[in-house]
């Protein structure tokens, strides 16, 4: 167990900057994820922890220890790679047995180890196929369990789900949640999948184009974004974004379309600004203010989400109800006004 | 234009009368002139060879007379048959140790992307241009008891005394001859090395660095197996080439002292030059039967896919 810091790290390949300053510092035990888009520099900065990439400017820091310099096999971390890696010519024992012979660990800790992964990955009728006798999510499957029969100071995790199918990540979700809770070991965890992230971190690093757009925990950045990016890229259905701007303490579409704003708003009168509403917040309600046409109904079972149109933008609505509208039918809506997000359009930054 | 259409209405009905089996769509006229080939200049000597290792020349008659297997009796009877097969297999033995030790050695060193590596692999080619006779003049001039380069170092370094030249001692002649092979070999592996080295991939490197692999261990470990079959590939290449040695020994040595350099073909190129052409027939085709069962041996037992 250790912390882990990452200060001013910045990733150049040539002349193309891919990370650019990256703060980051992670607690002990705490399960950290880092999620975005793809090719925003998730893996390059795990690799940079790892030890697999040399860092271009600024530290990273296992523990109270610089290891910029320090040889990924002394900086004691355990790591899922995205693509496996793993070794074609060992069995499926052998992959994960391969740390531990290194370390001369004595034969039964290895022989227990490996049945325990093996049973919590359900790799126990593959222990002894090669890695080229498998398919690609009992392949990545190995790839956890090379980790995991470790005893490492820092679990690095690179999309470690992704081949996996929806049961089964559901399910090993769990079982690195459970784990994690056992060992209490930081965790680095990458992924795209917000849900993943959502339910498994401690703390979600939101990235993009080698940036953090935010970092905090789950519900923090799911209630209070930072910015338009962090609102829309988390959640499902996305926020529902309508551009506009404020007049006399309202907010006003550039349809026209005029929205009460909560007391104390910072926004300034006159101002570009995007309000923002989560479709769990935008309710169907035969009082409320807004007038709109139903467009497309989603029936998921436990919730429907309502589609419909306002101001030519898609604006969603969620209901736990059995409302039983139908396309093309006039609906009204009633917003939760203490939920509502401004953002500033320009910058799109947070207004609070 | 009545004449160019009939042309070509002949030429398209010439197309269709040929056979399925002479068209272009068919294996067999690719497969025809190296089929004939090899029919020339492989098979038929070698049935000539087989056919005539039953063999032997009457020399009263001026005839090749049916004798049975009596070439092969005394084949089996010749110590010196023995003898060459020993040196044979000493000499393969020896030059493809050291020059796969030697090659995956100089291919670790040179497999880096630094500034003049290029150039180092380039140069590390040139033994392979020189022919094999000259190599073994070089090495001759080297090795030779009184001016050689090569013999007055080690008679200065008390290795070796004056009285006993390299070339000239039983023991040590067959060293001296391997030394040029050595020497002209070493880069082929050295290339198949570096070959198979980039092919690898590099993702398991990095998993076995994050998995606490030192250096060594990582060599152990990952490259020597994830080389082997490149590395079984050469061995049988290079195997089935020693197993015929026949040039740096004629130029060096002519088999000597005595026959303690005399391998197989040598001894074989012996017998030819006094005449007795059935007797080194016979000891040519038993030279490749070794070579095939050593040759599939090696192949079941390392599992060599080609
Ligand atoms: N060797 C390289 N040379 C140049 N650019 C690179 C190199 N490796 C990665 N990049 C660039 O760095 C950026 C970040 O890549 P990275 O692999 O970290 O993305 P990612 O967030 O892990 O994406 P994904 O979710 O698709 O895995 C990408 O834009 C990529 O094109
Ligand atoms: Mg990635």
């Amino acid at each position: 167990m250790a912390t882990v810091t990452v200060r001013d790290v910045v990733k150049k390949y040539g002349e193309l900057k891919v990370i650019h300053g990256i703060n980051l510092s992670i607690a002990e035990g705490s399960f950290v994820v880092l999620l975005g888009p793809s090719g925003c520099g998730k893996s390059t900065l795990l690799r940079m922890i790892a030890g697999l990439e040399p860092i271009s400017e600024g530290d990273v820091l296992i523990g109270d220890r610089v290891v910029n310099d320090v040889h990924p096999k002394d900086r004691n971390i355990a790591m899922v790679f995205q693509n496996y890696a793993l070794y074609a010519h060992m069995t499926v024992r052998e992959n994960m047995s391969f740390a531990l012979d290194l370390r001369k660990a004595p034969k039964d800790e290895i022989e227990r180890k490996i049945a325990w992964a093996a049973s919590i990955l359900n790799l126990e009728p593959y222990l002894d196929r090669y890695p080229k006798q498998l398919s690609g999510g009992q392949r990545q499957r190995v790839a956890m369990g090379r980790a995991i029969v470790r005893n490492p100071e820092v679990f690095l995790f690179d999309e470690p789900l992704s081949n996996l199918d929806a049961k089964l990540r559901v399910q090993m979700r769990t079982e690195i949640k459970e784990l994690h809770q056992r060992l209490k070991t930081t965790t680095i965890y990458v992924t795209h999948d917000q849900i993943e992230a959502m339910t498994m971190a401690d703390k979600i690093v939101i990235m993009r184009n080698g940036y953090i757009e935010q970092a905090g925990s789950p519900l923090e950045v799911y209630d209070n974004p930072d910015n338009l990016f962090v609102a829309e890229f988390i959640g499902s259905p996305s926020m529902n974004l309508i551009e506009g701007r404020v007049e006399g303490g309202r907010f006003v579409s550039k349809g026209g379309t005029a929205i009460a704003l909560p007391a104390g708003c910072k926004a300034g009168e006159g101002q570009a600004v995007v309000l923002g509403i989560r479709p769990e917040h935008t309710h169907p309600d035969p009082a409320g203010a807004l007038e709109a046409r139903v467009g497309v109904v989603e029936p998921t079972g436990p919730e429907t989400h309502i589609y419909f149109e306002l101001d030519g933008r898609d604006i969603c609505a969620v209901t736990r109800e059995r409302t039983g509208v139908k396309p093309g039918d006039p609906i009204r809506l009633r917003l939760d006004a203490d939920r509502i997000h401004l953002f500033d359009q320009a910058s799109g930054k947070a207004i609070r | 234009m009545t004449q160019g259409t009939a042309v070509i209405a002949t030429g398209r009905a010439g197309v269709t009368r040929m056979p399925r089996w002479l068209t272009s769509e068919h294996p067999f006229p690719w497969l025809a002139p190296l089929a004939a080939m090899l029919a020339v200049f492989g098979l038929y000597p070698l049935i000539y060879a087989f056919v005539l290792s039953f063999q032997q020349r009457n020399r009263i008659k001026r005839v090749d007379e049916f004798v049975g297997l009596k070439n092969w009796i005394q084949l089996v009877n010749d110590d010196r048959v023995w003898n060459a097969l020993s040196v044979t297999l000493t000499y393969a033995f020896v030059a493809i140790v050291i020059e796969l030790a030697l090659g995956l050695l100089i291919a670790l060193l040179l497999d880096q992307d630094r500034k003049g590596y290029g150039l180092m692999r380039a140069l590390m080619t040139l033994p392979l241009v020189v022919p094999p006779a000259v190599t073994g003049m070089m090495f001759l001039l080297l090795e030779d008891g009184s001016f050689g380069w090569l013999s007055q170092n080690l008679y200065m370094t008390g290795l070796l005394s004056p009285e006993h030249p390299i070339l000239a001692t039983g023991s040590t002649a067959l060293m001296g001859v391997l030394l040029a092979d050595i020497w002209q070999w070493t880069p082929f592996m050295v290339l198949i090395m570096m070959a198979g080295l980039r092919s690898l991939p590099k993702e398991p490197y990095e998993a076995a660095a994050i998995d606490g692999a030192n250096a060594f261990q990582t060599f152990r470990r990952l490259t020597l197996p994830m080389l082997s079959r490149v590395m079984a590939v050469a061995v049988l290449i290079r195997g089935v080439d020693l197993f015929r040695i026949f040039d740096y020994i004629y130029v060096m040595t002519s088999g000597g002292p005595g026959t303690a350099t005399e391998s197989l073909s040598a001894y074989a190129g012996r017998i030819f030059m006094t005449g007795n052409f059935p007797y080194a027939a016979t000891l040519s085709l038993m030279t490749m039967i070794v070579v095939i069962i050593i040759a599939n041996l090696f192949v079941r037992l390392f599992k060599v896919r080609f």
